[in-house]
């Protein structure tokens, strides 16, 4: 049988050092971010049951899902996502709670991707979840946060609004079969002008095909919606044409109006339990996006409690890969001190490296039989002070 | 002057065909044209970087974002899938994928699960998932006209163009399974960063097409 125990899962990766600090510090800065907005952190485990990802609406095929039993031989899944987990503790734990309820949380989803094509199995995510207000002023919050997580990172970005809306009542007002609307839906979601236009030809010409025709190019700034607006074929979505519009001037002011927010009314995406708006982070020199979130009023509700919520996740290895690629990989902090004890003097030794410590100093114990040794490791180190404990302690300064 | 946008092109005749779509846009190709050995390739008075890969690696490299634009063929799109906008049917490179058998054979005949031998696996598989038939299917690296003669297959699903290879070996198309053009792709962020160039450029291709 072939051995695998050298290498990691296709799909993952160990990160040393560097790697590491750039890691912890876009989690911590991202979470500070949103503690100081008045978000609480949840942990839920990496292991859920599959029937919590299983609901009616099925947002997850089984076949990216990481599947285990558990000791009955009921099916579990490794988290693919993050918001599930979070709806299921609040149908369930916090369905006292008074709302609206903030939380955030940094772990990591795991999916299936196809082998080969330089994906992640693991992706760490850090995000929030705002639950249980349908104000505009929920919206512009998880916006500004967005806005403010992007802009932390230091690089050009982009945030990207659209309304999962438009689309419902367009291709709901058409009269094709289920099948018909998906194949709509995937060509809009691609951007597949010819496929697009050659599917909705068949069905006649009325204003409703000629907006769903439109909606994959409406995609840009505020003359977005000049060219929008004629196009929309009745009140209802007009109606929820002028929120998007509302809430994305709310938040191009909000941004100085320096372009960096834009909108999409063709954002179609299947797995997305989303039912009102949707947003997606840019940075330049990624191909993907590298935050996305929306809104979400009904996916609670499949755990048995009606309550809107909206929230957004960041994709931390993107965002990391991002950095190291711009940067030079910080360097780990190096010790200040090295203590060395001699034969007989060990306690003496780490006692006196606790008391240097305690000042607040980096100090490491050293670990040869000779000073010699010690001198070469903390040369090659570039430790400055070598202490060396022998009865009465003395200081060698490299 | 920003950043190139960089354009993964197919090496070969959509390459070629593609050149010439661009000069007459009235861009100098001249580099393209004398490429010599090299791979990435300006084209200066249109702020592009002509990158000369593989029908698949032009997918990869637009999906990565590490190429903003592509040209492909539909064959290659249906086989490869992934995450991109498909923008605009550049009408060249035309050709069908079809299925084809030994001359006057039956192939819907009896209730045996048929063999598909292809170099389209997916194409091929989805095609037979439509019509809620279970196929065996066999991918075949080469000329994958042989596996039907040697009896390995019972049919293929291949890209057809004249139908002569097919003729010559004594097999005939019994359905066309999808039409094929090359097609404009491009990466799903790199649309909405640098939406004005690419808009640009799209909006000169669709009228000189």
């Amino acid at each position: 049988m072939k051995n695998y125990d050298l290498i990691t899962p296709e799909g993952t990766k160990d990160l040393l050092f560097g790697e590491c600090i750039v890691r912890r510090n876009i989690e911590s800065s991202l979470m500070g971010l949103f503690r100081s907005r008045g978000y609480s952190e949840t942990i839920t485990p990496g292991l859920e049951f599959y029937d919590v990802f299983n609901l009616n609406s099925r947002y997850f095929p089984q076949e990216n899902l990481y599947k285990l039993t558990d000791s009955k031989g009921r099916l579990l899944v490794m988290r693919p996502d993050n918001t599930m987990p979070i709806a299921r503790i609040v149908a369930t734990r916090l369905r006292d709670a008074d709302l609206p309820l903030k939380l955030c949380y940094a772990q990591a989803v795991y999916t299936t991707e196809p082998s080969l094509k330089g994906r992640s199995d693991e992706v760490v995510q850090t995000g929030i979840e705002l639950i249980g207000s349908q104000l505009k002023m929920a919206d512009l919050e998880v916006i500004s946060t967005a806005v403010d997580s992007l802009s932390s990172f230091g690089m050009e970005f982009s945030l990207e609004l659209g309304h999962i809306g438009i689309f419902k009542e367009l291709v709901g007002k058409l009269e094709a079969s289920d099948k018909d609307k998906e194949a709509i839906r995937k060509l809009i979601e691609n951007k597949n002008f010819p496929a697009l236009n050659d599917l909705l030809d068949s069905f006649g010409g009325s204003p409703v095909i000629t907006a769903l025709k439109k909606l994959p190019a409406l995609f840009g700034g505020e003359e977005v919606f000049e060219k929008a607006e004629e196009l929309m074929p009745d009140e209802n979505i007009k109606h929820i044409l002028d929120e998007l519009r509302e809430v994305y001037a709310d938040a191009s002011e909000l941004c100085g109006g320096d372009g960096s927010i834009t909108v999409d009314l063709g954002l179609v995406n299947k797995t997305d339990y989303y039912t009102g708006l949707i947003i997606k982070g840019y940075l330049q020199g990624h191909g993907e996006e590298v935050l996305s979130g929306g809104r979400y009023d009904r996916l609670i509700s499949e755990f048995g409690y009606d309550v809107p919520a909206i929230g957004f996740a960041v994709n931390i290895n993107a965002v990391a890969k991002l950095m190291e690629k711009s940067d030079v990989l910080p360097a780990e902090p190096k010790a200040d001190v090295i203590v060395y004890a001699e034969e007989g003097c060990e306690v003496a030794a780490l006692k006196a490296a606790r008391e240097l410590r305690e000042q607040g100093l980096i100090v490491e114990n050293a670990l040869f039989d000779d000073l010699e040794s010690v001198r070469e490791y903390a040369m090659e180190k570039k430790i400055a002070k070598v202490v060396v404990i022998d009865g009465e302690s003395k200081e060698v300064n490299i | 002057m920003n950043k190139p946008i960089r354009m993964a092109l197919t090496k070969g005749r959509l390459e070629k065909d593609t050149v010439g779509l661009l000069e007459k846009l009235g861009f100098d190709c001249t580099a393209v044209r004398e490429k010599g050995r090299k791979l990435i390739l300006p084209v200066p008075d249109a702020n592009l970087e002509v990158v000369l890969a593989k029908a698949n690696d032009v997918i990869t490299y637009v999906e990565h974002g590490v190429c903003d634009m592509g040209v492909v063929g539909k064959d290659t799109i249906m086989e490869m899938k992934g995450k991109f906008y498909e923008l605009v049917d550049l009408g060249f490179g035309k050709c069908k994928f079809a299925l084809a058998t030994k001359k006057g054979y039956d192939f819907y005949s009896g209730y045996g699960i048929k063999t598909i031998a292809t170099k389209y696996p997916n194409v091929a598989r989805s095609f037979f998932e439509k019509k809620g038939m279970d196929t065996e299917i066999i991918k075949i690296e080469g000329s994958v006209e042989l596996a039907p003669l040697l009896e390995l297959a019972d049919g293929i699903v291949d890209i057809v163009e004249t139908g002569t290879t097919l003729k010559e070996n004594g097999l005939e198309v019994i359905e066309d399974v999808a039409p094929i053009s090359a097609r404009l792709i491009a990466n799903t962020v790199s649309l909405k960063m640098r939406h004005a160039e690419i808009d640009r450029l799209i909006t000169l291709i669709e009228e000189n097409l």
